[in-house]
C-alpha cells in the first residue's frame, strides 16, 4: 500500500498550529480595564442571568485564515498524493535492441519502420508520459519518463540494435513493474510473440520484421595449437533453399581462403584451418545480404602466456621429473628469470609475483591407494581422477591456513594457501619412489593445472576473441586502465584492483591500455538466433483497452494544497489591508 | 486627603489667579459686601431719589431739595453686596478613575474657580456629593486649606441629592463639576440644582479614556463604582457605538441644560489647562 504522504516527517510542522493558537489566545485574552461607568457599554453587555457561563473564546477571522493556511502548507510540505482518475494512460515502449532489427528490406530496416510507427503514434495519440525500455540480453530503462516526441526522439538515439539478443519477456515484466499495471505497454520488434494470444489488456505487440534469406557466420574461434593457430569458422544458411555465397578469409594482407561455399537449406558448414601463430588479425567476410552484422568477423591471435618456472630441487631425480613434466605441459616459458613459480623442497616467503611449490618427499612415507578426497571445485584438481594409482606421502597434518585439495584421510597430499602479499604457496606431499601417480595422466594434468592457475592469476586479458554481449575479463595490476571501443569511445578506470569485467556492446577491435602495456581483443556478432531471419514477421498482436476507460493513478496533490493556501493568504492580505480582519 | 489632590489644589489656586469669576447682574445681591448690588444700599455711590417715607433715615434727606421744592426727598445709594459661588463636585468614584487625571483635574478646576471667585470678591461654598451633599471643611478659605476632598462615593450625585440636598445661597452662581456618567433623566436634578441660582454652569469633566473608545481587542470592562464587569470584543463597530452613546448622553445633558437655563461645557481632564478657554466662552471666567 502506498502511503498518502511522501514526507510524513513534515507533519511534525503541525506543531506550529498550537503555537499559533497560543499566540492568538494569549494576545486576545480579555484585558481588564476599569471604566467610569458601564452606561456607554450597554449595547454589548452580556446577560449574567442564569449563573456563571463559559465565555467563548473570541478570535478574529485572520486567526482562522492563518491556521488554515498553515495547516495546508504543512500538508503540502508533506508531499501528499492520491489516486485521481485519468482518461489516458502513460506509455512504456519496449524496444527490441537485437541486431536482427537492422536487417534491411526494401531499403528500410525493421528498426526504421518501428521508429516511424512510434512517431506516427505520438502524432495521433500522444500519451501523457512515455518511458523507453531497451530489450537487450538484460533489459534496461532509457532515462526517465518524457512528455513529448522530441524528448522521445532524443532517447531513441541510444537504440542502436547491436545486442546479440533481446529478452523481451523480461523487458515486459520490467515495464509492468514500472507502470504499476496502469501503463500501456508497446513492444516494437521484428518477430511475433511466442504466444500469439496476448491476455494482458495493457500490452500491444507490433512486429516489423520480414522473413529474409541470410548467410551468416555463427561461430568463429582462433586457438593456439603449438606453433600454429587453429581457426574455426561456422557458416549457416538461414534460408529455405540451398545457396551459395562467397567467403573471403584474410590474415593481414594475405588471403587465406577465397571460395564459394554452398550450403543446404537451414544447414551449417564448419571450416577448420591452421594459420601461423605469427599471422596478424584474421578477417573473414561473406558477401552482402540482408543483414551485414553477421557477415564479417575478426579474430585476433590467441593469448599465449607462459610461466617462468625455476626448479630448485636438490634431488636430481625429482628435478628431472619436474622439468620433464613442466616441459610436457607446453605452458613453461623458455627462460626462468625472474621466476613466477619456484619449485623447492622447503617453503619460503616470496614477493607477490612469485608462487612457491613446496615438494615434500622425504621422511616417513605411507603409500595411499585410496580412497582419496578430492576438492573437485579447486583449480588444481580440475580433471584429476586419482583412481588406481598409488600416492605415497609423509604423514602430516594440515598446516593452519592451508586449504587441502587432495586428502588421504586426514593427510593432505596437496594443499594451497595465499599469503598477505597475494602470493600462493602450494604444498605437494609426494614421494615418487613409492608412487605410481607419475605414471598416470593425472601427473601431467596436475602440473598443467598448476601452471594454468598461475597463468590465470597473471595480469592482462584472459582471451583475445569474444562474442558480442559477453564480458571480457581483465586481470589488473592496480594501474589505471583505459578501454577504447571500436567507435572510439573511451572509458577510464583510474584505480583498479583484481579483475575487471569489460562490456562488449559493439563489434570490432577493442583496445585495453593498462599502465604502459596495451592489449587488444576482438568482439564479433555471433548469434545464430539473431542471424536467422526466417522467423521474422510483421503484424500486431494484442490491443490496449479503451483509451477512455477511467482509471486511478497516483498523482501528487501538492499543487492543490498550495493553491488553496495561496488563496487564503491573498484573502488574509486583503483583510489586513482593509482592516476587516478584526486585528 | 491624598497629597496629589492637595498639590492639585495648589496648582489650581495658582492657575486661578489669572482669572476672575464673571458675575451676572442678577447675581449682584446677597450679603453686604464690597461689590455694588443691584438694589439701594449704604454705599457712597449715589443711585436715585425717592420721596421720604416715615421711618427713613433722616440723615439721607436731601435738604437742598426740601429748600427748593418744600418736599422731603431721600437720597438713595448703591447697595454693596458679596456675590456667592456654590461649587458642586461629583464625589463618586468615577471622578477618581484609575489611570486618568480626573481626580487631579477636579481638584484643580475647583481650586481655580474658587480662586477666580475670590478675585471677583465672591464668597464660595464647595459641596461634595457622597452620602448626601456635604460642604468641604474650610471651603470658605483658600483652596489649599480645603480638606477631605475625597472622590470615593459609590453614589451618583442624584442619589446623594435624595439623601441630603445642599443648601445653596439664593442668587448665587453655581457650578456643577461631574462626568455626568450615570443613567437617568438629567432634567430633574438640573432643575433642583438650578433652582434659586443667579447662574448655573455644568462642567462635564471626562478622562481621555472616557472620551476615546478603547483599542481593538478583547476587553473585560469593570464599573469602578459598582464593580460590575462585562466582557466585550472591541472592533470598529463597537468603537463607533461607544462614541455614539457618549454623544447621545452629552446631547441629552445639553438639551436639559438649555431647558433649565444652564450652560454646559465638556473638558478633558488630561487637557485641562489647554481647554480653559471653554470656560471663558460660556462666560464663567474672565481674565483677571
Amino acid at each position: 500500500m502506498i502511503p498518502f504522504l511522501t514526507y510524513p516527517l513534515a507533519m511534525l510542522a503541525l506543531a506550529t498550529l498550537p503555537a499559533l493558537a497560543a499566540i492568538y489566545i494569549l494576545r486576545n485574552r480579555f484585558r481588564r480595564r476599569q471604566v467610569s461607568s458601564l452606561l456607554l457599554w450597554r449595547f454589548h453587555v452580556q446577560s449574567k442571568q442564569g449563573g456563571a457561563k463559559v465565555h467563548r473564546l473570541q478570535l478574529p477571522l485572520l486567526f482562522f485564515l492563518e491556521l488554515l493556511a498553515l495547516a495546508l502548507l504543512v500538508t503540502a510540505a508533506a508531499g501528499p498524493h492520491w489516486k485521481l482518475p485519468q482518461s489516458t494512460r502513460p506509455l512504456i515502449v519496449v524496444l527490441d535492441d537485437s541486431f536482427s532489427m537492422r536487417a534491411i528490406h526494401d531499403g528500410a530496416s525493421s528498426q526504421t519502420r518501428a521508429r516511424d510507427f512510434l512517431e506516427k503514434l505520438f502524432r495521433h495519440q500522444p500519451p501523457p508520459s512515455t518511458r523507453l525500455i531497451l530489450a537487450q540480453n538484460n533489459p534496461r530503462s532509457l532515462g526517465s519518463a518524457v512528455k513529448n516526441w522530441p524528448q522521445v526522439d532524443e532517447l531513441l538515439r541510444e537504440w542502436n540494435c547491436h545486442s546479440p539478443g533481446a529478452a523481451i519477456p523480461a523487458a515486459i515484466t520490467l515495464a509492468s513493474e514500472l507502470g504499476q499495471q496502469q501503463a500501456n505497454i508497446l513492444v516494437l520488434t521484428d518477430h511475433k510473440p511466442d504466444d500469439e494470444k496476448i491476455s494482458n489488456p495493457r500490452l500491444e505487440w507490433h512486429a516489423f520484421g520480414v522473413p529474409l534469406d541470410n548467410f551468416a557466420i555463427v561461430n568463429a574461434a582462433r586457438t593456439a595449437l603449438g606453433e600454429q593457430d587453429r581457426c574455426l569458422l561456422e557458416i549457416a544458411n538461414f534460408s529455405d533453399a540451398e545457396r551459395t555465397a562467397k567467403l573471403l578469409v584474410q590474415a593481414g594482407s594475405n588471403t587465406v581462403q577465397s571460395s564459394l561455399i554452398t550450403i543446404g537449406a537451414h544447414e551449417n558448414q564448419r571450416l577448420v584451418f591452421n594459420i601461423p601463430s605469427t599471422a596478424p588479425t584474421l578477417h573473414a567476410t561473406l558477401a552482402d545480404d540482408a543483414l551485414d552484422d553477421d557477415n564479417e568477423i575478426q579474430l585476433l591471435p590467441p593469448i599465449r602466456k607462459r610461466v617462468r618456472v625455476q626448479v630448485a630441487l636438490a634431488d636430481e631425480n625429482l628435478s628431472a621429473l619436474a622439468n620433464r613434466t613442466l616441459d610436457a605441459t607446453g605452458l613453461r616459458a623458455a627462460i626462468s628469470d625472474p621466476p613466477e613459480l619456484v619449485i623447492r623442497e622447503n617453503d619460503s616467503s616470496a614477493s607477490s609475483n612469485i608462487w612457491n611449490l613446496r615438494w615434500i618427499f622425504a621422511g616417513a612415507t605411507n603409500a595411499f591407494t585410496g580412497p582419496l578426497v578430492v576438492d573437485t571445485s579447486h583449480p588444481l584438481a580440475n580433471g584429476i581422477a586419482v583412481e588406481g594409482a598409488i600416492w605415497a606421502g609423509a604423514t602430516l597434518t594440515n598446516s593452519p591456513g592451508d586449504v587441502p585439495v587432495i586428502l588421504a584421510g586426514n593427510v593432505p597430499l596437496i594443499s594451497a594457501r595465499e599469503d598477505v602479499l597475494g602470493s600462493r604457496h602450494l604444498t605437494l606431499n609426494f614421494n615418487p619412489e613409492l608412487s605410481t601417480l607419475q605414471n598416470t595422466p593425472d601427473w601431467p594434468i596436475l602440473f598443467w593445472n598448476i601452471l594454468s592457475w598461475r597463468i590465470a592469476e597473471m595480469p592482462g586479458l584472459k582471451e583475445s576473441n569474444s562474442r558480442l554481449g559477453a564480458e571480457v575479463v581483465l586481470r589488473t595490476t592496480g594501474e589505471p586502465v583505459t578501454i577504447t571501443q571500436p567507435d572510439g569511445a573511451q572509458t577510464s578506470f583510474p584505480k583498479t584492483g583484481g579483475e575487471l569485467a569489460l562490456e562488449t556492446p559493439l563489434t570490432g577491435i577493442y583496445s585495453v591500455a593498462m599502465g604502459t602495456v596495451t592489449n587488444q581483443f576482438s568482439v564479433n556478432a555471433l548469434a545464430a538466433d539473431e542471424s536467422d531471419l526466417s522467423a521474422c514477421a510483421s503484424g500486431k498482436w494484442g490491443a490496449w483497452s479503451e483509451v477512455t476507460e477511467r482509471r486511478l493513478e497516483e498523482t501528487s496533490a501538492v499543487w492543490i494544497f498550495g493553491l488553496v493556501a495561496l488563496a487564503l493568504l491573498a484573502a488574509h492580505l486583503y483583510l489586513v489591508t482593509t482592516a476587516k480582519g478584526g486585528r | 486627603m491624598e497629597p496629589a489632590i492637595r498639590q492639585a489644589l495648589r496648582d489650581g489656586e495658582q492657575l486661578g489667579l489669572r482669572y476672575a469669576l464673571q458675575i451676572p447682574q442678577v447675581a449682584a445681591s446677597g450679603w453686604t459686601g464690597s461689590r455694588s448690588g443691584r438694589r439701594a444700599g449704604s454705599s457712597i455711590d449715589f443711585q436715585d431719589y425717592r420721596e421720604y417715607q416715615p421711618g427713613d433715615d433722616l440723615r439721607f434727606i436731601d435738604w437742598g431739595i426740601y429748600a427748593r421744592t418744600d418736599r422731603l426727598a431721600v437720597k438713595l445709594f448703591r447697595e454693596e453686596v458679596t456675590p456667592h459661588l456654590d461649587l458642586i463636585l461629583d464625589g463618586s468614584r468615577s471622578m477618581n478613575l484609575e489611570n486618568t487625571a480626573k481626580a487631579k483635574a477636579v481638584a484643580q478646576l475647583a481650586a481655580l474657580l474658587a480662586t477666580a471667585a475670590a478675585n471677583a470678591q465672591c464668597t464660595q461654598a464647595v459641596w461634595l456629593s457622597g452620602e448626601g451633599f456635604q460642604r468641604l471643611p474650610n471651603d470658605s478659605l483658600t483652596p489649599s486649606a480645603w480638606d477631605k476632598l475625597e472622590l470615593a462615593s459609590q453614589r451618583s450625585p442624584d442619589q446623594s441629592f435624595e439623601i441630603l440636598p445642599p443648601t445653596f445661597r439664593r442668587l448665587g452662581v453655581r457650578v456643577f463639576i461631574s462626568d455626568l456618567l450615570w443613567p437617568g433623566d438629567p432634567l430633574p436634578i438640573l432643575r433642583r440644582l438650578r433652582e434659586g441660582a443667579a447662574a448655573f454652569f455644568v462642567i462635564q469633566l471626562l478622562g481621555r479614556d472616557d472620551a476615546t473608545p478603547p483599542e481593538h481587542g478583547n476587553l473585560r470592562v469593570a464599573d469602578c463604582e459598582t464593580g460590575e464587569e462585562t466582557e466585550i470584543y472591541i472592533d470598529a463597530t463597537a468603537a463607533k457605538q461607544y462614541a455614539d452613546n457618549l454623544a447621545q448622553l452629552q446631547q441629552s445633558w445639553d438639551d436639559a441644560c438649555r431647558q433649565c437655563g444652564a450652560h454646559m461645557t465638556t473638558l478633558i481632564a488630561e487637557d485641562l489647562e489647554k481647554s480653559l478657554s471653554e470656560l471663558e466662552a460660556i462666560q464663567l471666567l474672565a481674565p483677571a
